[in-house]
C-alpha cells in the first residue's frame, strides 16, 4: 500500500505526539487466538477441502502427534468430519457450525425479534429469485449471467453470495425458532 | 454458454469466522470500535481505527471485513479525508478483471486492479493486511 500523500502527513507540531506504534500487539498475535485449542480450531475453520493431520499441523502450527489428537476430539464434538481412511483426512464440519449459530440466536433474541428477521430474509430471498428469474441461487450461471445482462462477473458473484447467505439465514432462524431446547425438536408457535 | 452451471459460483458469509475475528479485535489498541453489521448476522465487521493513530486531517479510518465459507475474502480499507478518501481493498474471489487473489489500489480502490498473490492462510492474509496499514499509519508521521 502507498504511503500517504506528504500534505496528509503529521506537521510538526504534531509529530511531537506521535502515537507509540511499538506498544501495539503485532498483527500476527492479533489474529491468533491465546491457546493451541485456538490455533487447531483457526486451523479447521480454514479448511476448504479434506487435510490430513500433518496438513493441519502445519496450518496449526504444532506438531502432528497434537494434531492427531486435537483433531479426534473435534470429531467427537462434530467440529470436523473424517472424510477418508488411510490417510486419514478431516474437513470443517459446517453442520456444527450452524448449530452453534442455532444456539447463539435463541441466546440472544426472543421469537419476536427472530421471526422480524426470518421474515426480513425470506422477503430478501424473494426479490433475488425475482430479479435472477430462478429458484435458487445454485441455478444461476454467474458468468453466462454477467455476459448476458453486461455486468461484471464481480458483481454477480457478490449477489449470487449475498442470496446464498440470505438462504442460509432463512435455514438458521428457522431452526431457532423451533427448537425449544437444544438440539430437541419440541415445536412452537411461531406466530 | 449452455446457462448450465460454470465453474464460478457463489459462497455464504463465514459467521464462524467473523465472530472469531471481531471476538479478538474488540480488545485491541488499534481499534475503538468493532461493529457486526447487521447486528443479529453479520454481512460484514467493522473495525474502527483509533484516531490517535493519524494526524488531524484524517477524520477516521476503518477496516471492513467479509470472509466467505470457501476462503474467498473481501478486506476494505477506508480513510475518510475530509475533502476526499483514501479505499483500499485485498479481495480473494472470481472476477473477470483479475486473478483470484488480487487488490484495488489506493487512492480509489480501481477496478481492474492489480493481480496478487495473498497468502494462502486465513490468519495469514489477515495479518498481512494489518500490517500494511500499520506501515501507512506510521508513514503518516515520518518527514
Amino acid at each position: 500500500m502507498d504511503d500517504p500523500r506528504t500534505e496528509l502527513k503529521a506537521d510538526s507540531d504534531e509529530r511531537r505526539d506521535a502515537p507509540e506504534f511499538d506498544d501495539l500487539v503485532p498483527p500476527e498475535e492479533l489474529v491468533s487466538g491465546d491457546r493451541t485449542r485456538d490455533d487447531f480450531f483457526d486451523a479447521v475453520l480454514g479448511l476448504d477441502s479434506p487435510a490430513t493431520a500433518g496438513e493441519v499441523a502445519d496450518l496449526a502450527g504444532h506438531g502432528v502427534d497434537a494434531a492427531r489428537e486435537y483433531l479426534a476430539w473435534f470429531e467427537r464434538m462434530g467440529i470436523v468430519t473424517q472424510v477418508t481412511d488411510s490417510p486419514a483426512t478431516y474437513e470443517r464440519n459446517q453442520e456444527y457450525l450452524n448449530w452453534r449459530r442455532v444456539q447463539q440466536l435463541r441466546n440472544q433474541y426472543d421469537d419476536d425479534e427472530l421471526l422480524v428477521f426470518l421474515e426480513d430474509a425470506v422477503e430478501r430471498d424473494e426479490s433475488f429469485a425475482e430479479e435472477f428469474d430462478v429458484k435458487f441461487p445454485d441455478a444461476v450461471a454467474i458468468v453466462a449471467h454477467a455476459t448476458d445482462t453486461d455486468r461484471s462477473v464481480e458483481a454477480v458473484w457478490r449477489e449470487v453470495s449475498a442470496w446464498k447467505t440470505t438462504r442460509r439465514r432463512i435455514s438458521l432462524f428457522e431452526r431457532a425458532l423451533q427448537t425449544d431446547t437444544d438440539g430437541a425438536g419440541g415445536q412452537r408457535p411461531v406466530a | 454458454m449452455s446457462g448450465g452451471r460454470d465453474d464460478v459460483s457463489g459462497t455464504p458469509i463465514d459467521f464462524a469466522r467473523l465472530n472469531i475475528i471481531a471476538e479478538r479485535f474488540a480488545t485491541d489498541d488499534r481499534f475503538t470500535g468493532i461493529e457486526i453489521q447487521p447486528e443479529f448476522a453479520p454481512d460484514r465487521i467493522v473495525c474502527r481505527y483509533d484516531s490517535g493513530f493519524y494526524p488531524q486531517r484524517v477524520q477516521s479510518a476503518r477496516l471492513e471485513i467479509v470472509w466467505f465459507e470457501n476462503g474467498d475474502f473481501s478486506l476494505h480499507y477506508h480513510e475518510e479525508l475530509g475533502d476526499g478518501a483514501f479505499d483500499y481493498r485485498w479481495d480473494r474471489h472470481p472476477s473477470d478483471h483479475n486473478t483470484r487473489d488480487h487488490v484495488h489500489p489506493g487512492p480509489d480502490a480501481r477496478t481492474p486492479g492489480d493481480d496478487a498473490s495473498h497468502p494462502e492462510e486465513w490468519r495469514d492474509a489477515l495479518s498481512m493486511v494489518l500490517g500494511e496499514i500499520d506501515d501507512r499509519q506510521r508513514a503518516f508521521w515520518t518527514e
